[in-house]
Formats: structure tokens, sequence, C-alpha cells
């Protein structure tokens, strides 16, 4: 008799009672998968490859079938603009993370902690509209500007920011809507670190920069699915990059000429969708890209955070 | 008539794989403090539970052998109805936090429709607050959640809370081992008034042999998953047969 | 000269917190700008930028009002059943499944939850309507208030549900009587986590709502029937007022995200009190 395999009857009507709720998250889950993918196949038939290797957006309203999509720029542009993101919110991360967990009064914790909180709950509309009408200018008037005459012989800032409406801002914006996610996963693995090993590094006299570099080493798993999940997100953010981003389908060097996203691109074009042929299934192959996008980084984010938990036993 | 309330028959239990009991042949009298005596990790909250069938909740366990409670195997049955007449109070005190001193009571009789009425379950309430000789230190404060007792103030709840389904069988898994000595011998008494009084059959699990001998009728010593010796608590006490038991008395082991 | 270690040691410290600081500096922009800008906005135009279906944003505040409770009706029970399943039941394999899967929808962008409704609803239904709007926002707020539900049945301490079973509670008793009871906090928590996400969220209405600002969804004579007509939200509103050129639209974009932001606020209050509630 293996009690824990057995159920009674009521376990079992309860069991059963709360089965089809569960199961109703689970279709809803391979249903989005389903749909998506069946939307996608019309154009990934059409196109091929071609929708991810070229830039050109020109749908023909009196000849459709020479309409022609390609989702290299809005896909250059996801994943550019979250890797600034991701790159400008990681240092800060560590910081918040460090000052938080080690070098505040019990208070000041708190209080940092309920911030954070709330930057993690704003509306992300409101992100979007404080970036387009004070972010943005502000970021073209006294950071572009400056750049590009300072340091305009570097590609990345060769161009003249003549809006601020750009993948830089984008990323910027980006960087603020993601802080909180990382700092909440970066904080939880750097909690889950082991008191013994705090002790040794105290013991053998580090001073707080070496005891937090060790620290940090320890923690890398879970910064790094800080990253990832941080990455996740910022691809997927739809309508404040719609707002600064430019939305022109662009592939350049220069971070201070306006581009697009997978998720502005839809925001955008959807609407018009209906009345092209295959454009609603090129936006749905974009949707795809992001969905995999996402799910790739989840999935190694929630691997890398399994090791960490084991290597730290 | 079966003269035990309690007898198991070879009864086996693994957790994980681990053999925790083994071929445990245990028996409680009718209307009698039968003890379960041991050193910690010996096996014998695993006994008592194995009795009301709680050690089916933990994941990973294997039981073999029968447990009859007046003549019928447990096993066969519901394991929810065995509950029902054979209640249990926990080693650490866990009245529910979200309810009332008086819910905390009500609660057995009202789910299992003991009562048919607001008098009948105000009266069941009141007897088990006093068989738990807490009544007097609660009766005006009924509704407090159960939070502002003490420690063993909230402890004699538990045994009201388990007393109020009126149990032919009350377990006790070391009940006094984390209130003071005080609310500890309260306990103590109110236990041995039951079985004197209400004639309920009491199994009771400590691991200090003091307690022991104090309340015990009988008393079943087990010793690394095996039950090493059983008979009458004075038996026990004065004349051990065992060696483990006589070294167990005297506090070498354990 | 002072020891290179200490000197690294102490623009350590300066670099880590000015980095806090720079960090958490946007959060406080944002919130005055919001603040300054929207009640500006209410001053000029009077309270009728609120309470006007055509010079106004009252077609928006409704419909948001209706999204957010009607996505809360259709979202929190089957979040609350399904995260009840998955604590109770971790040891099965639908549960875990069920984990892992609400794991990864809290990471799927939201904008292809209003893609995936507008396609099997929107499009067999032939309009866009309220209704498709907050199963969209439904969907969103699930796998938020599930984890929030896990975790509370999750840290209710076992000798509870020993006591429920040591006198004869079933299964279905202890969880729903003792362990939900203990927890309930923990749930309401989640609850109005989930409620604060559903009422600012943008990107799943953009496809689904069909964003008719200046009529109220009231054209049929039985008042749950409206929930099929279109409507609007606030944050789509602001997302495409933001995107006109005319000041009279970024006022009510304006005016719109302090109502927004006083709600949300509103809610992180109540959570909060809820939390420090649990603690004592």
């Amino acid at each position: 008799m293996s009690a824990s395999k057995t159920m009674y009857r009521s376990d079992k009507l309860l069991y059963y009672s709360l089965l089809p709720f569960a199961a109703i998250v689970i279709a809803a889950f391979i249903m989005l998968f389903a749909i998506l993918g069946y939307v996608s196949a019309p154009a990934l038939r059409k196109y091929g490859i071609s929708l991810f290797t070229t830039t050109k957006w020109a749908p023909n309203e009196a000849n459709p079938s020479k309409s022609v999509y390609g989702l290299l720029a809005p896909l250059f542009g996801t994943l550019v603009s979250s890797a600034i993101a991701v790159l400008l919110a990681l240092p800060v991360t560590v910081s918040i993370v460090l000052v938080i967990e080690e070098y505040s009064p019990e208070r000041l914790r708190e209080l940092i902690g309920s911030i954070i909180e709330v930057m993690a709950g704003l509306p992300t509309i409101v992100y979007g509209l404080w970036g387009l009408e004070v972010l943005a200018p502000f970021l073209r008037e006294h950071v572009y500007s400056p750049l590009h005459q300072l340091l305009g012989f570097i590609p990345l800032f060769s161009c003249k920011p003549i809006t601020g409406f750009n993948l830089a801002t984008a990323g910027v914006l980006l960087s603020i809507m993601i802080l909180p996610y990382m700092v909440a996963v970066a904080r939880d693995a750097y909690r889950s670190i082991p008191f013994t090993y705090k002790e040794a590094a105290l013991t053998i006299g580090a001073t707080r920069y070496e005891y937090a570099k060790i620290m940090m080493g320890l923690a890398k798993p879970g910064i790094i699915a800080a990253a990832l999940l941080g990455f996740g997100r910022a691809a997927g953010e739809t309508v404040a990059v719609a707002l600064v981003v430019g939305n022109v389908p662009l592939v350049s060097g220069c971070l201070f000429k306006p581009a697009y996203t997978i998720s502005s691109l839809i925001a955008n074009q959807f609407s018009m969708a209906p009345l092209y042929p295959y454009m609603m299934s090129v936006l749905f192959t974009g949707g795809l890209v992001l969905l995999l996008i996402g799910m790739a980084a989840n999935t190694v984010a929630v691997i890398m955070i399994a090791r960490a938990r084991k290597r730290l036993g | 008539m079966e003269r035990d309330a309690v007898r198991t028959e070879n009864l086996n239990v693994w957790i994980h794989g681990k053999h925790v009991l083994k071929n445990i042949n245990f028996r409680a009298a009718v209307s009698a403090i039968t003890v379960i005596m041991g050193p910690s990790g010996s096996g014998k909250s695993t006994l008592l539970r194995s009795i009301n069938r709680l050690i089916e909740i933990v994941p990973g366990t294997k039981v073999e052998g029968k447990v009859y409670i007046f003549g019928r195997d447990i096993y066969s049955d519901d394991p929810y109805r065995v509950r029902r007449y054979v209640t249990m109070v926990s080693q650490t005190p866990n009245p529910f936090p979200h309810m009332s001193i008086y819910e905390n009571v009500a609660i057995g009789p009202k789910l299992h429709r003991l009562v048919r009425s607001k008098e009948e379950l105000d009266k069941i309430v009141r007897w088990a607050l006093e068989k738990a000789m807490l009544w007097d230190e609660v009766k005006d404060r009924l509704n407090d959640p159960p939070t502002r007792l003490s420690g063993g103030q909230q402890q004699r709840l538990c045994l009201a809370r388990a007393l109020a389904l009126k149990p032919r069988i009350l377990l006790l898994d070391e009940p006094t081992a984390n209130i003071d000595p005080v609310n500890a011998r309260k306990i103590e008494e109110a236990i041995k008034m039951l079985v004197k009084e209400e004639g309920i059959t009491v199994i009771f699990v400590t691991h200090t042999p003091a307690q022991a001998v104090r309340v015990a009728d009988f008393i079943a010593f087990i010793y690394n998953g095996e039950l090493v010796e059983y008979g009458p608590a004075r038996e026990i006490a004065l004349n051990p047969r065992h060696r483990l038991t006589e070294m167990y008395l005297r506090g070498e082991i354990g | 000269m002072a020891d290179p270690r200490i000197i690294k040691e102490k623009i350590f410290l300066v670099t880590i917190f000015a980095l806090t600081i720079l960090g958490i500096l946007p959060v406080f922009h944002v919130l005055a700008e919001v603040i300054i800008k929207g009640s500006e906005a209410i001053a000029k135009h009077g309270l009728g930028i609120l309470t006007s279906t055509s010079n106004g944003i009252l077609a928006s505040l409704v419909g948001s009002a209706i999204l957010s409770i009607l996505a809360s009706l259709l979202g929190i029970p089957l979040a609350i059943a399904a995260g009840l399943f998955v604590a109770e039941f971790s040891d099965t394999k639908l549960a875990k499944i069920t984990r892992v899967v609400s794991r990864s929808l809290l990471e799927v962008p939201t904008v292809l939850l209003g893609m995936l409704v507008y396609i099997i609803m929107v499009v067999p239904m032939g309009s866009f309507s309220l209704l498709a709007g907050a199963i969209a926002l439904a969907l969103v707020m699930l796998p938020y208030v599930m984890v929030h539900v896990e975790q509370a049945i999750e840290s209710v301490p076992p000798i509870y549900r020993e006591a429920g079973y040591s006198i004869g509670m079933t299964r279905a008793e202890v969880l729903l009587g003792v362990v939900a009871g203990i927890a309930r906090r923990g749930i309401a928590t989640g609850v109005l986590m989930g409620f604060a996400k559903a009422m600012g969220e943008t990107a799943p209405l953009l496809f689904t709502i069909g964003a008719a600002r200046t009529t109220l969804p009231c054209s049929h004579s039985i008042p749950l029937a409206n929930v099929l007509d279109p409507g609007d939200a606030v944050p789509l509103m602001i997302f495409q007022y933001a995107q006109m050129p005319q000041k009279m639209y970024h006022d009510m974009a304006w005016a719109g995200s302090l109502i927004l932001v006083a709600a949300f606020l509103a809610v992180f209050i109540a959570v909060r009190l809820l939390v420090k509630e649990v603690k004592t």
C-alpha cells in the first residue's frame, strides 16, 4: 500500500473539481502557440526566410501579391533596444541589490523596496507618455547632442540626433522599466547565498569591495537569470516603446536613428492588417518570434536559477 | 468484545525507503492511559500517527500490517472517518489563527454535524473547554483570536478542540514538550480526569521517563523502530525486563 | 599614502550608492510629471475633461472600470482555483506542468494575448467588445494572481494542516477552511495586484476593445449585454492621444495618467496595509 499515491474518495473530489481550472491555464498556453503558429503559416510559406533577412515594408494596395514585408529591421530594433536596456540596467541592479542587502538600515531597505515595487507596478503606458514628452526631448538636448559633438567619430554616435525618438531612447526607457524585475530576481539570488559563505568572506578580512566581488561571484547565475528575464520583458514591451522608438524600419549602426521593434510594429500596423493580404500573417510571425524570444529567455533563466540553487546547496 | 481499544499487528512503516517501524505489535487498553515512551527519532510519533492514519499525509510513506481500533481494521476504511473518533493533539500548539477561541472548539462538531442547534454547540464547546481546564480563563473572551493566549493556554485549547468531537480515543504527541511546567501539569491533570470521568482511551507519547511514570497506566517502550517492552506502568518502572528499558529509565540513553 | 584597497572600497561604495539613486530617481520624476501635468490639464479644462464623452475622457474611465471588474470576475476565480490546485497537489504531474506553464505565461508579452483574443473572439464575433478585452486582461492577470495564491498557500506552516486532519477534516476542508483561511490575506494581496495589473495594461486592448471613445457602452437594454459593445480604456486612450499633434489630446492623456496613477497608488497602499496586518 503506497499511501502517497493513493487518493481517497473525498481527495479525488477535490482534485477533480480543481483540475478543470488548471486545464484552462494549460489550454490557454497551448492555444496561444497554436494560434500564433497557425496564423503565421501563410506568411512563412510565401516569404520564407526572406521575412527575416529583408527590411522593406511595402504593402501594395493595388496589387496585393506584390506586397513585400521584411521583419529584419524590427527584429534588429527589438534585440538592440533590449540589449541596451539590459546593459544599462545591470550595473544599477547589482548596486541596488548590494545597497539593500548589505548597506542599508532596516528602514531604508524597506523604503527602497517599496519604491522598487511602485516602479514595477506603475502602468507601462505612463512610462511611455513620460518617455515621449519628457525623456526623449531631455536626452536629445543633454545627452545625444553632446555625445554626437564630442564622440561623433564613434559609429554608434555618428549620426545627428534629429529627434529624441530613436533606438537609444527606447533602450533607456526600457532599462528603467525592467529594472524592478531584474532587482527582484537578482535579490532572490543574492538572498539564497548561504550565510556561511558570507561569514567566510568576512573572516578573511575582505574589504567591502572585495566582499561584494565574492558575493557577486556566488550570485552570478542569478544575476544572469535577472538579465535574461529583463531582456525578455524588454523585448515584449509594446506601447511605451512604440511611443519613443521612432517607428521607422531602419537597420543602422547609429543609436540616434529612429528604429522599429516587433511589438511596436504590431501595435502600429495591426489595425491596417486586415486590409492587406498576408500582412496579418506577417505580424503574427513577428508575434511568434517574440514568444520564442520570451520563452527562450525564461527557460534559460529557470535553468540558471536551478543550477545556482544546486551549486549553493 | 475486544479488551484493547487499539491493537497493531506486525505494523511496518517506511518513510522514503527508511524502515522506521519494525513489526510493531502494540496494544492500548480501553479507558486507560498508555504511554509510548522512547528517545527522539525512535519512531514513537510515527506509531502514534499510524493509529489515526495521519502518517499518510506525508508523501513517500509506506505502511504494512494491520491496525485494529475496537476490533476494526482501519486501513480498509476511509482515512478521514477514523480521525473523527480518534483525535489528536500535536506537539506544537496549533490553534487555527484565523478563527476565534470559540470557533476553534466548535469547528469539529460543526463540520461533522454532531449538533443540531446553537445551544447544543455552545454546550459542547463549554464542556470541551471545561474538560481541558481552560473554561475559566477564556469564558469572557471566547471571540478573541487564540493568538492572544499563552502557549500553554493555546495547547489546552487544542486539547479542547480535539475533545469537542467526543472522541473515543485521544492521541497526544508530546503535548507538553513546548510549554511551561505549570501548564504541563494542568494538561496531565486534565487527561487523567478525562480517563476517569469520561472513559476515554488515551495514548500519550513522551520522551521523558519521569512524565511517562507520572501519567501512565501502561507503558510501551520504543527504541530504534522496535517495540522493546510493553506492560503495566508500575511493572515497567520498577522492574523492567529489558536492559535497554532500564538504561532509558535511568537516563543513560536518549 | 592611503591603502589602495581602502581607496578602492571608497570608490566602490560611492559608485553603488550613486547608481542606486540614479536607478530610483526616474520613478519620482515620472510621478511628479504625472501629478503636475495631470492637475494642470484638469485645472485648465475644468472637470469636464473627466466627465464628458465629447471633450473629455469619460468613456475611457467607464470602460476601464468595466474592464478591470469584468477581467477580475473572470480571471480571479480561475487563478485562485488553479493556484490552489498547483499548491495542494504539488506532487502530481499535472500540477507540476501547470506551474511551469503559469510561470511561462508570466513572461509572455501581453500584446500577444491581445492577438490571441482577437483571433478567437473578435474575428468570430465580428466586432470588438469590452468582453474580448476583459478576457485578454484576465489572461494577463492569471499567472500573477496564481503565483501569489501559491506562495500564500505554501507559506502556511504544516502544523495547521496536521491540526485539521487530526480532528477528522477532509482534504478539501483542510485546504479551503484552514489553509486558505490562514492564507487569506496573502491571497487578497494577489487579487489586488492582479486588479492593478489589469487596470494598467494597454497592449492586450489594442486589438480587442475597439477604442469607442465618444459613446458609452449602453446600446443594449439589458445592462449586462453592453459588455458586448466596443469600449475604451484609459491606457489605450493615453497611447493614442499621446501620438496626436494637438495639445488638447495631450492634456487628456495626462489627466488620464493622473487618474490611472492615483488608482494604482490606492491599490498599492491597500496591499501594503494588508501585508502589514499579516506581519503583526
